[in-house]
């Protein structure tokens, strides 16, 4: 019985807002490829990803120009068990996300909405800081 | 994304199409502060045709709905599609705003 193979999509995008959209687009492409066409899942792992980035943007590289700074992005589809996996890299400032501040859902509230997103709507969220760079790990399964 | 204003009675009806989020908020922003700056002010925010929605969206809109209530004014949304619906849920944000299924729903309301 042949094993289908895990396919790669790799993007390497300016940490600009402007370009975000092209994430969410390779997100709904790769899924789609991949059978998945639920739209919630499809939108829940677009959010999640994206809110990443602009977490990247907003602080990784809040103190540096943004002319040369990038993040690097591999997006997985794994077929067993069916799972989508996205690392993003960054070469900006650490952060710990422990320390972060959490929304009191109990009122409508202006910030901290972003990691609580990505948190819950991911089935797993892995941060490393490196010397040279920071590397999230995102997974969601598909059944 | 593409922004439109237009007035129903005494109702500011904004349509935002396309994404809403941190590359296009400031632009929506604007739009809203504008259109809340009034005491009194009625907003009615129509997102059937808004794609995408980030936490910087979601910031931007409740911002607005805070300074439209400090001007004991009304602010409602209006067209969530379910991808969206489910993060407003998710953040109980659901809670916080009046959403109504359409122009039509809200409009009945708002100007009663």
């Amino acid at each position: 019985m042949s094993q289908q193979r895990s396919e790669m999509i790799r993007l390497d995008l300016p940490a600009q807002y402007a370009y975000l959209h092209l994430l969410s687009e390779t997100i709904a492409a790769l899924l789609r490829q991949a059978g998945a066409n639920d739209e919630l899942l499809v939108y829940n792992v677009q959010l999640a990803a994206h809110e990443v980035c602009t977490n990247i943007i907003q602080h990784a590289y809040r103190h540096r120009s943004h002319s040369d700074n990038r993040i690097s992005i591999a997006l997985t589809f794994h077929h067993q068990p069916p799972r989508i996996e996205i690392e993003l890299h960054d070469t900006g400032e650490s952060f710990t996300p422990e320390l972060a501040s959490h929304p009191h859902l109990s009122e409508a509230q202006i910030h901290g909405y972003g990691l609580f997103l990505i948190r819950h709507l991911m089935d797993h969220v892995g941060y490393i800081a490196h010397p040279d760079g920071n590397c999230w790990r995102l997974v969601k399964r598909l059944t | 994304m593409d922004i439109k204003l237009r007035h129903v009675g005494t109702v500011a009806i904004i349509t935002i199409a396309g994404r809403f989020d941190a590359y296009t908020a400031p632009s929506v922003q604007q739009w809203l502060e504008q259109a809340t700056a009034a005491p009194g002010a009625r907003v009615l925010v129509d997102l059937t045709d808004t794609t995408f929605v980030d936490s910087t969206g979601l910031a931007t809109l409740v911002a607005a709905l805070k300074r439209c209530q400090q001007g004991q004014g009304e602010f409602a949304l209006c067209g969530l599609r379910r991808p969206i619906m489910m993060i407003f849920e998710l953040t109980r944000l659901d809670k916080a705003f009046n959403i109504f299924v359409d122009t039509d729903h809200a409009l009945a309301v708002l100007n009663a």
